[in-house]
């Protein structure tokens, strides 16, 4: 890492101005620390927000071909490929979070074991994946699940005796792709995650529940999960994120936002396919609108099951 | 080590250009001292590229005072059109001269200002020449802004060997009727399908209601996909995969998949039917097929048409080039010309626009798709051209046919979660409302 | 009390398990290398399969990417090295200037901007990629390394990492400094930052890996051939007018080899960046 103080930060500190001595004092300097994020909000964040709800209720035709047309764009949202997407996309998200906490989760109290061998050869071999870029994965999932008989997986099913399967144009065996090309690239993460939780847990913990006579299952439920709580609502928030806001892995899957049948249509696959495929501008940022307000209830909602405001406060 | 050693410096090169800020530029060919004037081209279709080299080449022959560089990007179909898109919504980083397909062609007629140039001009001179059906779909209120590669007649492309395997004429197939029962006789004798049908594009349904005169959307723009010709023509292909079971869904959804090459390659189905301009990928996708396909008129319809018109890219010039009226006078001699459209025939195996280029010799002559078809392809495409069914575009086509691909095609013939009539139905309801 | 024999089982099984999941992860590795050195119609034909002709492997795709396309591949890498590392560098100064504000004072407003930083981090940037487009055109950014680079430079999950990482910094440190007379940035980048090298390490990784692997934002912005980065690029070569397999699973493998190798290097810095909760360098 090249420290950052090197690179052309040296000069303040020649002259030591009474400016600089304002800008550095106790009191101002911490807002010069957050004026990055503070700037980087009002012009990448608030302002985009602000003029998407302003965009959707507009029909914009081109640059200067702007209508306002009131809540049109919110009433043509009812239609089925709306609610088809954003059915498809919390399935998703619900199968994604069902695979990508506990499997992780067990797989790090795997390696966390001092009898484990090989353990930093496991935890880089999971982590590969993450590596990888979206459109890569895509492409090997995309051929690795092709339907003829010679594909990866339609020959290995083969030596069970099962029939060649067309996995991309059938709802539930692309969503089962989906969420396996997700897992493929995400479980290293997590475990990543649930790895420094875990090493946060205080031996001794265990040492005391042992000498009480716990058994391993016993130290991991009273131990071990509670002490990972804020992992795992980490893990399940980001995942919430990753899920609704899927799009790149439907989009390598299929090649562009379109599916056959909208068995890939995630929410932001149609944002996608409205604002850039068919020029709809206006009704693109209605889904958006929609889209960010769905994404806030449910975190919201998960945030406040598990109690994170109550402990907010203390 | 010759070779390793160019790698090398031409990457020391390229990087010594990028860091001294300047991009790739295309090289400045001097011709004459007349300095060339470069022209962007943006296209989806690596083919069309190489048609623009060879029309910039004769151009450059016979205007040796406007000589022109064309620099051509090639971009995957929807890409292109999105960027096209923000292009012109932006008002900076359009080409001069772009492909639109058309279906997409509706999306930028879109608004009272249109980033496109209208090419009036260069088109009425020849428009007693021009199949002018062709040059509707890419206008609008009376003013043309797009020129077609083609016609598209529709045709079926059948396999002798397994004809001859079942001992079927394939000149004994002139109705559907009598399409169906070869097909029966075909899989009986073969075991093999006798065609297969696109579930994820629209390829096989939409000629079909083309020749029988019905459509997705009417003259004026109005919705008709779920008039009775539409429903009982959509039974049909349904009848002929579940019925008949003469056909099967087509490996990968559609005939451009590579599932699809690879499996047709092997000689798996007797027949397919796309337009006129598919024989280029049997060409390049499928070249152990070569000598065993042969080129006939569709079947037909009971007072139907003999083909249809189907696909078609517009060639269009926008409003944002530096040189449009350059542009427009090379575009017009690119694919307005008699010479122009004999060359979208030669090179490319397209059926060409211009009446007149049909009767010309030239036409006759061998090329890479006489080698693979056999010699009687162009007398196939003489035989029908005459009796082309148009298509409508209106502003509401480009949501109609994702409408067909993704949703109609898809839920009857493959999924088989709708019947015709529901499909077709809650499709039409929800682009009236659109 | 278990037995020996017992828990030796166990060792085993679980070293099974996780074998097992060890080659579903490496495997797609394994087979696009290996398709990246088959014939492109090989794969037009079977996709990628168990019957690989050994014999038949050859090293023809990789030369085809410097040559085809007149050497759009190295330009491609070049645009995606550029971006990667321009975003890691802003990206790591300004997230460890935030996080660190946040974790070290006391100040007005700090637990609004912190609450902010949380709700950020929990948006879909996918949202914004209308109006974002729209503003990128405003502001002429559109087909530019910038245009890429700065609307995520800030990013909320690397603030909140450094944040927390700050949180165990001894702050006896901050008043040290303070009693030296250093001014609070000094003691930032003089005695903080490298306390923090470790977290610098993860994030860097972190942010590095987002912006090699970016793909909805730059799909967006970037509109030109020559200035494609690698995942844009890649894609553009799969198209249904003829899929260059030929350049994309070479393309592929060489876009994945660089950022292999940085984990490697930095495998150490991350893990430790990742699990280390104490102070410890």
């Amino acid at each position: 890492m090249a420290d950052p103080s090197v690179i052309g930060l040296g000069k303040p500190f020649i002259r030591r101005s009474r400016l600089k001595q304002l800008f550095s004092s106790q009191k101002t300097a911490p807002y010069v620390f957050v004026l990055p994020f503070i700037l980087s909000f009002l012009v990448f964040f608030l302002y985009p927000i602000v003029s998407t709800v302003i965009m959707s209720f507009q029909r914009i035709d081109g640059p200067g071909d702007i209508t306002f047309i009131g809540l049109q764009n919110y009433k043509n949202l009812l239609n089925p490929h709306f609610f088809n997407a954003v059915w498809l996309t919390t399935r998703y998200t619900f199968w994604t979070i069902l695979v990508l906490v506990p499997l992780p989760l067990v797989l790090s109290i795997f390696l966390n074991k001092k009898t484990t061998i090989g353990k930093n050869f496991f935890r880089s071999a999971f982590f590969m994946p993450a590596l990888t870029s979206v459109i890569v994965a895509g492409l090997f999932f995309r051929l690795a699940f092709g339907e003829q008989q010679t594909t990866l997986v339609n020959s290995m099913l083969g030596v069970f005796g099962i029939k060649p399967t067309i996995w991309l144009q059938d709802a539930d065996a692309s969503m089962f792709v989906m969420v396996l090309l997700c897992t493929w690239r995400w479980m290293g993460v997590n475990i990543i995650y649930f790895l420094s939780g875990l090493q946060g847990i205080p031996e001794e913990l265990y040492e005391a529940a042992a000498i009480d006579g716990a058994s391993e299952f016993e130290q991991f439920l009273h131990i071990t999960l509670p002490s990972l709580k804020p992992v795992i609502m980490y893990v399940v928030t980001i995942s919430v994120y990753g899920g609704y806001s899927m799009f790149a892995e439907s989009f390598a899957l299929w090649n562009g936002p379109r599916s056959p049948g909208e068995i890939g249509m995630t929410i932001v696959n149609y944002i996608y396919q409205e604002g850039f495929n068919n020029n709809n501008l206006g009704f693109g940022s209605a889904i958006g609108i929609a889209l960010f307000a769905i994404v806030m209830a449910v975190n919201l909602l998960q945030l406040f099951s598990s109690g994170f405001f109550k402990k907010e406060g203390t | 080590m010759k070779k390793s050693l160019a790698i090398l410096l031409s990457t020391v090169l390229l990087l010594a250009m990028i860091l001294s800020g300047c991009g790739a530029k295309t090289s400045t060919a001097k011709t004459g001292d007349i300095k060339p004037t470069t022209l962007n081209f943006w296209t989806f279709q690596e083919l069309h590229k190489g048609f623009m080299d060879d029309a910039v080449a004769t151009w450059n022959k016979n205007h040796p005072d406007k000589p022109i560089v064309l620099k051509t990007d090639v971009y995957p179909y929807d890409e292109q059109h999105n960027k096209l898109l923000i292009a012109l919504q932006s008002g900076t980083g359009a080409p001069d001269i772009v492909d639109i397909e058309i279906s997409k062609f509706a999306n930028f007629l879109k608004g009272s200002k249109p980033g496109l140039v209208e090419l009036n001009d260069v088109v009425e001179p020849v428009k007693d020449k021009l199949i002018m059906g062709r040059m509707e779909n890419y206008a609008k209120d009376g003013k043309y802004y797009g020129i077609d590669y083609h016609v598209g007649a529709e045709v079926m492309y059948y396999n002798k060997a397994l004809f001859e395997q079942a001992g079927v004429n394939i000149n004994d197939i002139v109705t559907w009727d009598d399409y169906i029962a070869a097909g029966k006789k075909i899989v009986e004798k073969t075991g093999k399908p006798m065609t297969t049908l696109e579930t994820t594009e629209h390829w096989s349904y939409y000629p079909l209601i083309n020749m029988q005169g019905s459509d997705l959307l009417g003259k004026n723009g109005e919705v008709i996909l779920d008039n009775e010709i539409n429903k009982k023509t959509l039974e049909m292909l349904k009848d002929m995969l579940y019925k008949d079971k003469i056909a099967v869904p087509a490996p990968g959804g559609f005939h451009h998949s590579e599932e699809y090459w690879a499996w047709m390659n092997k000689g798996n189905a007797a027949s397919v039917w796309m337009p006129m301009w598919y024989m280029g990928r049997f060409v390049q996708y499928m070249p152990d097929l070569k000598g065993q396909m042969v080129i006939r008129p569709m079947p037909i319809f009971p007072g139907g048409k003999k083909s249809a018109g189907m696909g078609g890219t517009g060639t269009a010039i926008t409003t944002q080039g530096k040189n449009i009226e350059l542009a427009k006078q090379f575009l017009a001699e690119a694919k307005l010309s008699k010479d122009g459209s004999i060359k979208t025939w030669s090179l490319l195996g397209f059926d060409p626009i211009r009446s007149d280029a049909w009767t010309d010799p030239a036409m006759s002559a061998d090329n890479k798709y006489t080698d693979y078809f056999g010699t009687d392809i162009f007398n196939t495409l003489k035989a029908v051209i005459g009796d082309i069914g148009s298509i409508n575009v209106g502003a509401k086509f480009p949501n109609a046919i994702t409408l067909l691909q993704k949703n109609i095609c898809f839920k009857v013939l493959k999924e088989q979660s709708q019947t015709p009539e529901q499909a077709l139905k809650e499709a039409a309801e929800e682009l009236r409302t659109k | 009390m278990k037995t020996k024999a017992g828990s030796k089982a166990a060792s085993l099984l679980i070293f099974l398990v996780l074998t097992v999941f060890a080659i579903f992860c490496l495997a797609p590795f394994f087979f696009l290398l290996i398709s990246s050195l088959r014939p492109g119609a090989e794969m037009i034909r079977n996709g990628i399969s168990f019957n690989v002709d050994f014999t038949a492997l050859n090293l023809n795709n990789y030369w085809l990417l410097l040559e085809g396309k007149d050497g759009i591949y190295l330009l491609w890498y070049i645009n995606s090295a550029i971006i990667t590392v321009l975003h890691t560098l802003l990206s790591l100064l300004v997230t460890s200037m935030v996080g660190y504000g946040l974790a070290m004072y006391e100040f007005k407003g700090k637990n609004l901007i912190f609450t902010i930083v949380l709700v950020v981090m929990m948006i879909p940037v996918e949202i914004l990629i209308l109006p974002l487009y729209k503003l990128a055109i405003g502001i002429e950014m559109i087909n530019t390394y910038m245009g890429v680079i700065m609307p995520f430079v800030v990013a909320p999950m690397s603030i909140f990492f450094f944040r927390q990482y700050a949180e165990s910094l001894p702050k006896e440190l901050l008043d040290a400094g303070r009693i030296d007379g250093c001014g609070e940035f000094r003691i930032f980048f003089q005695i903080m930052m490298p306390l923090m090298l470790p977290a610098f390490g993860a994030m860097g990784i972190l942010q590095a890996m987002f912006s090699w692997n970016g793909f909805v934002w730059p799909l967006i912005v970037l509109r030109s051939n020559d200035m494609l980065t690698l995942p844009i690029g890649l894609q553009s070569l799969i198209t249904p007018y003829g899929n260059n397999y030929d350049m994309l699973f070479p393309g592929a493998v060489m876009s994945v080899i660089p950022i292999i190798l940085l984990f490697i290097i930095n495998q150490k810095a991350f893990i430790s960046g990742l699990t280390v909760g104490g102070v410890k360098g």
